[in-house]
């Protein structure tokens, strides 16, 4: 096919590559994705699970809750209505949550003709174990006590205090109480106003991010300039992802910026010349509109850690241009560029072939973040090395390109390397090697922690701690998930579930347990009480009858007092509680339905990482009953695939040593060895300095196979001993690898980090031992 | 709820309340001893009850530490407020308790409380409108509460006394009425029965 043919169709490729990009940055003004979440793999296996899961994310996601103490209630009081008046301003990023005088009688309204049913575990066992006698020293007590509690209603409507108890055990599910029109919590030395607001924009979209946190920081001011000491603590998902945001946007632009001056500053050292940086910069910038096109267009979005990745590829997608520029710099002026490509062709496409194999390795992980950094990665590389095969041919002829003395210099140095030979160096150097790879890679311990993937400001985690102390709330990450055929069932499996972490609080396992069985009981438990309490309280001789005579009353008041107390004794169904407005803060509890299956949350309060077991062996035995532990579990998804990964990178060596087979037969082995040999120092470097090994190291180790193959196979296309050609290739490439690698070893993220230190490592040892495996002339 | 139990545990204080208005000449008039005992007879009228109850016993009232109410008649029971907890006896056995921990109101209402017995008027005032008149040896108070939702439920309370408070009156919204009456009080740490030193 003609050149300039082929020329012409990649313009015009890149030409629709441009007009699509151009079309979402400036048309659709698309934003990247923040929300780390998504780099998670994906529950496929149990809808329901995933679903409680999204429940219990989701009702934490859109919340923003801000705490805003101070020793004194009135300063507290100050500093939250100057908070609020700032956040009032702009009603439509975050509201509050309206709090009336009347949101107490409303919600206990919702109750009244149910209370009957409505009782204390504490009372139902007293109840079961207790004569009728109990109960009417206990009512006429209450009576006389000038304190005896709050009152719900009229006396007669509860006169043994039923209801009551049931409220007050309620509201034992949060300290958070109202006070003077506010929402009040304390500890021993601070008494704070609770703002709870609910996020009007989404959370993870950065312009929300962009508008939120100005308008809190404004807030805290006004706070703090009427109240200096306040105390303020702020805890939401948009704080976090802001924050992540922010890291990641910081270093999207070192590890880009510096990867790019690194770049141009040595081919200026090489080239002398602007065209060839101009013309590798071109091919880099292809590779990147290409893969973000195809990303954008395989899956919809596109994540901002892909972007911190791809960053990096400006390190890899280089070396295609430099090696055919520094074969066209070496090269005769005579011969002309397409003829030197040709010449050039099965090396390049070799090079490809095994990069864009270390980058599929990446994509075979069930994590949809790698998968998108994968491909963003292996279409940026086919791209640019498109850009490479179609146009620079024709973009620089023969005699183009001049070189400097530092080149020279650096150029003559391979000559003076020592070659592996059958001697009695080669020897030492390998058993040291040996010896050092064991001792190494022996300290290697593992870590799977899931806060590798982020790890949020300290500020945020103090004031994360901090909150769930104070406010007690349940953590979203551990739970119980409750199956049954039906409503009921369900509710009875909570039930016995319930029974079975009781003891577990009264040993400070845990401090409670949020549950729709605490509000709903199952019918089967509400018949069980109806008539409980027609034994001990309702029938003719038990309490109610004792009492009337106790207090001087006729049979006839007993009577229309048992009357007024059935009437309030209609059963209450789940759906009428999740329909009625007091079931508000617990409808995430309910998780719903899924064919047939219906499932709900029974969420923990107050748990330690030491409890963790012995609420998980509280679950077990009992059907329906699932412990879900998210955090355990992505843990234990990111050691099996740093397993998973390391046979992987093991079957791409095979794999890759077969496709270098057909062309260098015997000496096949001198191509693969430098990256083999270079990631087991990497393994055993690492080790020595105490790394714990975790999925990204792993990761890296396939990326450098990728890359030292490269180096292998620009060696061992110039087999001659003293070309400098494939050595200026190696060099300008490792180099700049390690800078923008090395960049990335920068991170703050500390998967990120354990991904560049491992590049940054390997990298270096590959380009020192190239030379070492080449063949004695 | 909980606004209903602060509220009543705020009347305890005003069994001593040096609080009123005209305030400064109420105040002036109540003595603040250290350590107030004395009896209590208690009348409560509950709405769908023919008869009243009744009930008596003696209340000590501790500047610093908190307060005790035991009710005699018609059965024992004690009650001790104290700055982070309540806790009810029944004989030796304590029927409930409550703590700062479990029920954050507790500490807020026993400050207040407490702001109530060293005569923090100003923290009274910042609860209840506090209306009332006084001559030269009687005084006269009717307290509501600021927050609409706590006078709702509470309802009108009225004290009265001279030195020291000498009946609470409060008229609920339900139509329940309750009147404390103090007689035989007595000041000073003498005043309180080894019994009661004991529980504090």
């Amino acid at each position: 096919m003609n050149r300039k043919g082929i020329a012409l169709a990649w313009a015009l490729v890149v030409c629709l590559l441009l007009a699509h990009n151009a079309y979402l940055w400036l048309d659709k003004h698309i934003v990247p994705d923040t929300d780390i979440l998504n780099l998670l793999p994906v529950q496929e296996r149990d809808p329901l699970l995933q679903q409680s899961f999204t429940h219990m994310v989701d009702a934490a996601q859109q919340r923003v809750v801000v705490l805003i103490g101070a020793p004194d209630w009135a300063d507290a009081k100050r500093a939250a209505d100057a908070y609020g008046a700032v956040l009032a301003k702009q009603p439509n990023l975050l509201q509050a949550m309206p709090l009336t005088e009347n949101t107490e009688s409303d919600w206990l309204a919702e109750f009244q003709q149910h209370r009957l049913l409505l009782l204390s575990a504490d009372q139902e066992s007293k109840l079961q174990s207790q004569p009728p006698g109990f109960w009417v020293t206990s009512a006429l007590a209450q009576l006389n006590s000038p304190f005896a509690g709050p009152k719900l209603g009229a006396w007669r409507d509860d006169p043994f205090d039923l209801f009551g108890g049931w409220v007050r055990e309620r509201s034992q599910e949060t300290p958070v109480r109202p006070r003077d029109g506010h929402l009040f919590v304390a500890d021993a030395n601070q008494q704070y106003v609770l703002l709870p607001l609910t996020l009007q924009v989404p959370a993870f979209s950065i312009s929300a991010q962009q508008a939120v946190l100005p308008l809190l920081a404004q807030a805290d001011a006004a706070a703090r300039q009427l109240v200096p000491q306040v105390e303020i603590i702020k805890a939401g998902v948009i704080l976090h992802a802001a924050a992540a945001g922010e890291q990641a946007n910081r270093e999207v632009s070192t590890i880009g910026i510096g990867s790019l001056i690194g770049i141009i500053l040595l081919m200026w050292i090489t080239f002398h010349s602007f065209k060839p940086i101009a013309m590798i910069l071109l091919s880099i910038g292809i590779g990147c509109l290409g893969s973000f096109s195809v990303c954008w267009l395989l899956f919809g979005r596109i994540h901002l850690l892909t972007l911190v990745f791809g960053a990096s590829l400006i390190g890899v997608a280089q070396d295609y241009g430099i090696y055919f520029l520094c074969n066209r710099l070496s090269a005769d002026s005579k011969l002309d560029s397409v003829t030197l490509l040709k010449r050039l062709m099965p090396g390049l496409l070799l090079t490809l072939l095994t990069t864009v194999i270390g980058y599929m390795g990446l994509a075979l992980t069930p994590f949809p973040g790698l998968r998108q950094m994968a491909l963003f990665s292996a279409f940026g590389l086919v791209f640019a090395w498109l850009t490479v095969v179609c146009w620079f041919p024709l973009m620089i002829g023969g005699g183009g390109l001049a070189s400097g003395a530092l080149v020279r210099v650096y150029g003559a140095a391979p000559v003076h390397w020592p070659l592996l030979r059958m001697n009695k160096a080669t020897f030492g150097a390998v058993m040291l090697f040996i010896v050092l790879a064991v001792i190494g890679c022996a300290r290697l311990g593992a870590n799977d922690d899931i806060r590798l993937l982020q790890n949020p400001p300290a500020h945020l985690v103090s004031d994360q701690i901090k909150l769930s102390k104070l406010l007690d709330s349940p953590t979203p990450v551990q739970f119980f998930l409750v199956r049954g055929s039906s409503a009921e069932m369900v509710l009875q499996r909570e039930e016995q579930l319930k029974k079975r972490l009781d003891p577990l609080i009264a040993q400070h396992k845990l401090s409670g347990y949020q549950a729709l069985s605490n509000w709903v009981p199952s019918m089967q438990t509400q018949e069980a009480r109806r008539s409980l309490l027609e034994e001990k309280i309702l029938k003719d001789g038990s309490a109610l009858t004792q009492l009337a005579a106790q207090l001087g009353e006729d049979p006839a008041w007993a009577t229309t007092t048992r009357a007024r107390l059935l009437e309030a004794g209609q059963p209450l169904n789940l759906d009428t509680f999740l329909a009625s407005k007091a079931s508000e803060p617990w409808r995430y509890l309910w998780v719903g339905a899924i064919d047939d299956t219906y499932a709900s949350i029974v969420a923990l309060r107050g748990t330690s990482s030491a409890s963790l077991p012995a609420l998980q062996q509280a679950g077990t035995g009992l059907e329906g009953v699932q412990w879900v532990d998210k955090v355990g579990e992505i843990s234990s998804v990111l050691g099996r695939y740093r397993q998973y990964m390391g046979w992987v990178v093991l079957c791409s060596y095979l794999v890759v040593f077969g496709l270098l087979y057909p062309r260098y037969r015997g000496n096949a082995w001198r191509v693969l060895a430098p990256a083999a040999v270079a990631s087991i120092a990497t393994l055993a470097l690492l080790g020595l300095i105490g790394q714990d090994l975790q999925l990204f190291h792993v990761l890296a180790l396939m990326l450098l196979l990728g890359v030292g193959v490269d180096y292998g196979i620009f060696m061992h296309e110039h087999p001659k001993r003293g070309d400098t050609t494939p050595w200026l290739a190696v060099g300008l490439s490792a180099a700049n690898t390690i800078l923008s690698f090395g960049l990335l070893g920068l991170s703050k993220t500390p998967a990120l980090q354990a991904f560049g230190l491992t590049m940054l490592i390997g990298t270096a040892l590959v380009w020192i031992l190239v030379p070492c495996f080449g063949k004695e002339n | 709820m909980k606004k209903r139990l602060f509220l009543s545990l705020c009347l305890v204080a005003c069994i001593s309340a040096q609080a009123a208005a005209p305030i400064a000449k109420i105040q002036q008039m109540l003595a603040k001893p250290k350590v107030l005992c004395g009896r209590f007879d208690q009348s409560k009228q509950l709405n769908g009850l023919k008869k009243p109850l009744a009930s008596n016993g003696r209340f000590c009232v501790v500047a610093g530490k908190g307060v005790l109410w035991r009710t005699l008649q018609p059965f024992p029971s004690t009650l001790r407020l104290t700055r982070d907890e309540i806790v009810n006896f029944q004989g030796d056995r304590v029927a409930m308790r409550l703590d700062a921990k479990q029920e954050p109101t507790v500490r807020m209402i026993n400050s207040v409380l407490f702001a109530m017995l060293a005569g923090d008027l100003a923290q009274l005032d910042t609860l209840f409108e506090v209306d009332g008149d006084a001559d030269a040896s009687h005084w006269h108070v009717a307290l509501k509460a600021r927050e609409p939702a706590l006078a709702k439920a509470i309802g009108a309370i009225a004290l009265d006394g001279d030195s020291y408070v000498k009946n609470i009156a409060i008229n609920d919204a339900s139509g329940d009425r309750t009147t404390i009456v103090f007689s035989a009080i007595q000041a000073g740490d003498s005043a309180m029965l080894p019994e009661e030193a004991a529980l504090f």
